[in-house]
């Protein structure tokens, strides 16, 4: 089983507030894979957007995901454009 | 933060009836407008569903928290509403929702507003205070559930 991770950084002016979160949920629902991202000492399974929530990741964090699972590389991939993307917000 | 502190007693619903999220919506911004003396029902609703139109608010485990932006309140002002039986929220998991914590939050301010949305998941996301939410009888019992959980 493949495992990768990789480290983004929260551009977006907003963070990962609730729509942000509902979307990276809703994207991490798609792959067969285990996805888990990582603040400081918090992390939230990447599908439940109240867990994602909680994480308070505020503009200019630095957030850690990792991906296990035959859909790890492309799950990460997807995610860490989704964080560049700035989650499709207009700012 | 306390819930206590963003939800009046009188702004804690226990099992009320409603047969559609419109209905629901309409419900809180209608209970929101008699404690917002500056803004009226229908300014509320829109609030409410300018934001569902961005993506429904029914983040999942029956739970949704339909929230809106309000210019002139200087602090979030939340109600809560638990359904005697759920309803179709459009909700990330597709499962219906019965419990609802509806938000008004100032403009601007992300910083306050992202720390707030932290801690009212970080409750949410406990499996027994949902299920306590869920079976309180009554408005007073469903207010004790959120005074024990502060």
């Amino acid at each position: 089983m493949s495992e990768i991770e990789d480290t983004f950084l929260i551009q977006n002016k907003c963070g990962l507030h609730a729509r942000a979160a509902t979307i990276l949920a809703q994207l991490a629902q798609q792959f067969n894979a285990t996805i888990t991202l990582y603040q400081g000492d918090k992390e939230a399974p990447g599908d439940s957007v109240l867990a994602l929530l909680m994480l308070e990741s505020s503009h200019g964090k630095q957030i850690r995901v990792r991906c296990q699972g035959p859909d790890a590389e492309p799950a990460l991939h997807a995610i860490g454009e989704l964080i560049a993307q700035k989650f499709h917000e207009d700012e | 933060m306390k819930l206590s502190s963003i939800i009046n007693k009188d702004c804690s619903k226990a099992a009320v009836l409603f047969n559609s999220k419109k209905r629901a919506l309409e419900y809180i911004s209608e209970l929101a407008s008699q404690h917002l003396p500056d803004h009226n029902a229908h300014e509320i609703l829109d609030a409410f569903l300018t934001r569902e139109k961005l993506g429904s608010t029914g983040i999942g485990k029956g739970i949704a928290i339909p929230h809106g932006r309000l210019k002139g309140i200087d602090s979030i002002f939340a109600i809560l509403v638990t359904n005697q039986n759920s309803i179709n929220f459009d909700a990330i998991d597709n499962r219906p929702v019965d419990i609802l914590l509806a938000m008004l939050v100032p403009e601007g301010d992300n910083a306050s507003h992202l720390k707030t949305l932290a801690e009212i998941a970080g409750k949410l996301n406990n499996k027994e205070f949902c299920k306590q939410l869920r079976q309180a009888p009554n408005d007073d019992a469903l207010y004790q559930v959120i005074q024990l959980q502060d």
